[in-house]
């Protein structure tokens, strides 16, 4: 702290602080605290409250017709029981919309067995994810950090990078068109006698977990080409030539002092990879379009929006972030780097 | 203990990458069992030499033959060759002992083989002790030693060295050389050592081959390196020299009178100059003196510029046109401190050398 106003004085220094802790509470502590208190309470009896709330509702509507239709009716009877029902709204509505909030741990002890099951596919299926991006990223990564010369290197990487420019829905959709049951592959095996499209035979990529890892592994490439390469562009090259010269052959060169050397990177790279496809939505969302089982973070998609049910849904993403976040503790074990390493 | 060392023949071998000759046809036997340095300006085509013996480049022509065998299309992991890296290229995530004992793990030998022979290898290194460790926890000197290590573990028939004392110290780089020479002599290994440093180059070598521009210049033994150069570049890439131009004016029982802006000197002719060539007369600081009465052969007059103190002997430099002329003193006590203003110097004809004019090593 000394050291930084030495160098840049009060007001810089201040303000770098400020924006640190903003970014911090803001970014970070208030998003989560908020999360967290939702999954911590439940909404007493609020379904009832609004069905009792219609069917008053109702009541009144059917009041009124008689009230038009009939005409040897008491109309000023009439119009005091609506007007003594539209108070008895009033009241409910007041206590809808000030809802009893009861704490407690039910949202995440309810989790329901098909939830559960989803919720574990979804980490196995994340953690395959991660393994095929990892076996399809190393060699890319050690392409081009130590084998590719700089224009080849420079080369490669824009073409890592130029699909970034696109949107990630409009890459997945790239994929969609060609997996799709009369997508580019299909039609390609017709070419072979594979499949015959005219006669609906054809083979339903989409309706396998294969799909939806192939998207994502396209998707989250860089995530883990990216750390990868980082480290094994520090690689000295000469200890690859010497391991070489000592007689070793290819596959012991990367086991003994390659893959070593990039452990960090992949640390980050699988870190990073297994968050974003345990979390990703729009993926399994566009590619299954419900042909094959949701992933999690539809579930709890389906909890905001569809059940409406924000305390279970902030209960289930708090959850997923727990197992993330042991995820990230499991690699460094693994891998056994500490926090100064991931963070370089 | 250690499969003796096998000879390396360069039948015709060059290099050309793209447009740019790295090394021109060249022909080079280096013996079985003898420290063989590779000496030249960084650039030079030397490591690229030392490339090709170890096998990471196929030469563009010719063939390299190491114990009468042609390794064409043999890699660096199948030829009996090790190589000792200019940064050493240890393995740093790995313990000394496990350094050591790489080329046996690549080569299938069981963990307690590989441990014991590492250790064998430890302690001829004298690095007892300090197997456990990482190689980041050493110091220069030992680092250099596991490597020599690592590199003799394979028992390699031909070790070949890439510069690697040049990252240490010169204390440390003196003692090396010593060390160097005596492992050299104990395993009975060929040793071919690349490097820059002329003082290196001759403290341990059998032989040297000096390179300049991709191309062999001369290949000999240590004294007939410093004493009869071949050309004017290794004659001054090689020791200190000062040096004498003018054309041949004169030539008689191999020795030649060359005239030019220094007057008139006689030294060795041995490259039968014609009367006329244009020619450069090589002489050796310390075997000019300054003229005290003694009749010398060639005789200089130029004037003191400066003296440096060097130890166990002294530079005096002095300045005659253009030309700068170094002379050698032993310091047998505050050697030439009063010398000024012009001065006789000479140095007889045997101690000169007539070159055909040609380049000269940059300093």
């Amino acid at each position: 702290m000394n050291a930084l106003v030495r160098t840049y004085g009060r007001t810089l220094t201040g303000l770098f602080v400020f924006l640190t802790t903003a970014w911090v509470i803001g970014m970070i502590v208030i998003p989560q605290l908020f999360m967290v208190e939702r999954s911590l309470w439940v909404r007493q009896e609020s379904t009832q409250l609004s069905l009792q709330i219609d069917r008053l509702y109702n009541d009144i509507s059917l009041l009124r017709f008689d009230a038009q239709a009939a005409p040897d009716i008491d109309k000023p009877a009439v119009e005091n029981k609506i007007s003594k029902i539209e108070e008895q709204i009033a009241e409910l509505e007041a206590q809808e919309k000030t809802p009893q909030k009861v704490y407690t741990l039910s949202n995440y002890t309810r989790m329901s067995g098909l939830h559960f099951k989803i919720f574990v596919r979804t980490i196995i299926y994340a953690a395959m994810v991660t393994v095929l991006a990892l076996i399809v990223c190393y060699p890319i990564a050690f392409a081009v950090a130590q084998v590719a010369t700089p224009q080849a290197a420079a080369f490669l990487m824009l073409g890592l990078i130029v699909p970034y420019a696109i949107n990630e829905l409009l890459r997945v959709y790239a994929w969609l068109m060609i997996l799709d049951y009369q997508g580019v592959l299909n039609t390609m095996l017709q070419w072979v006698g594979v499949t015959n499209l005219a006669k609906h035979e054809w083979i339903p990529f989409l309706e396998s977990p294969g799909a939806v890892f192939v998207a994502m592994v396209y998707a989250y490439i860089l995530f883990m080409v990216f750390p990868i390469y980082n480290t094994l562009e520090t690689l000295d090259r000469n200890q690859l030539e010497a391991a070489r010269d000592l007689g070793a052959p290819t596959w012991r060169i990367h086991w003994r002092v390659a893959i070593p050397h990039a452990k960090p990177g992949i640390a980050v790279g699988c870190i990073m990879t297994f968050m974003l496809s345990a979390g990703s939505y729009a993926v399994p969302q566009i590619m299954t379009r419900g042909t094959s089982g949701d992933w999690f973070s539809q579930t709890i998609y389906r909890q905001f929006f569809e059940s409406n049910n924000w305390n279970v849904g902030a209960a289930y993403a708090f959850t997923l972030l727990i197992v993330c976040i042991v995820f990230i503790f499991l690699m460094m074990l693994v891998f056994r780097v500490g926090v100064r390493d991931i963070a370089r | 203990m250690i499969a003796k060392g096998k000879n390396v023949v360069l039948d015709g071998v060059s290099m050309v990458f793209g447009d740019f000759t790295a090394v021109q046809e060249t022909d080079l036997e280096i013996r079985a069992g003898e420290f063989f340095s590779i000496l030249g300006p960084s650039g030079c085509g030397k490591t690229t030499i030392l490339r090709m013996i170890s096998g990471f480049l196929e030469p563009t022509t010719g063939r390299v033959l190491i114990g009468g065998d042609d390794m064409a299309g043999i890699g660096p992991n199948r030829r009996p060759t090790a190589l000792i890296f200019q940064n050493l290229a240890l393995f740093p995530l790995m313990p000394v002992w496990e350094n050591v004992a790489f080329g046996l793990e690549a080569r299938g030998v069981s963990k307690s083989k590989r441990r014991e022979r590492a250790m064998e290898l430890i302690d001829l290194v004298a690095l007892r002790g300090q197997e456990e460790k990482l190689p980041g926890d050493l110091s220069g000197g030992q680092r250099q030693r596991v490597a020599i290590a690592r590199a003799l573990a394979v028992e390699p028939a031909v070790l070949l060295l890439d510069e690697p004392l040049s990252a240490l110290d010169l204390k440390l780089r003196q003692h090396m050389r010593a060390e160097l020479k005596d492992i050299q002599r104990k395993t009975g290994v060929t040793f071919i050592y690349i490097t820059h440093d002329q003082g290196e180059a001759l403290t341990m070598s059998d032989r040297i081959a000096v390179m300049n521009q991709g191309r062999v210049e001369q290949v000999d033994t240590t004294d007939v390196l410093y004493d009869d150069p071949a050309t004017p570049f290794v004659a001054t890439f090689v020791g200190e020299q000062n040096v004498f131009r003018g054309k041949v004016a004169e030539v008689a029982d191999g020795f030649a009178v060359i005239e030019g802006p220094d007057g008139s000197l006689r030294g060795r002719n041995r490259s039968s100059l014609a009367r006329g060539a244009e020619a450069m007369v090589f002489v050796r600081p310390e075997r000019m003196q300054f003229l005290n009465g003694a009749a010398l052969d060639n005789v200089v007059s130029a004037n003191v510029d400066r003296r440096d103190l060097e130890g166990p002997f002294v530079n005096l430099f002095l300045k005659r046109d253009d030309n700068e002329i170094m002379v050698h003193l032993t310091n047998s006590g505050a050697a030439g401190r009063d010398l000024e203003g012009e001065q006789r110097i000479g140095f007889a004809a045997t101690d000169a050398l007539v070159l055909p004019a040609g380049e000269l090593a940059r300093d």
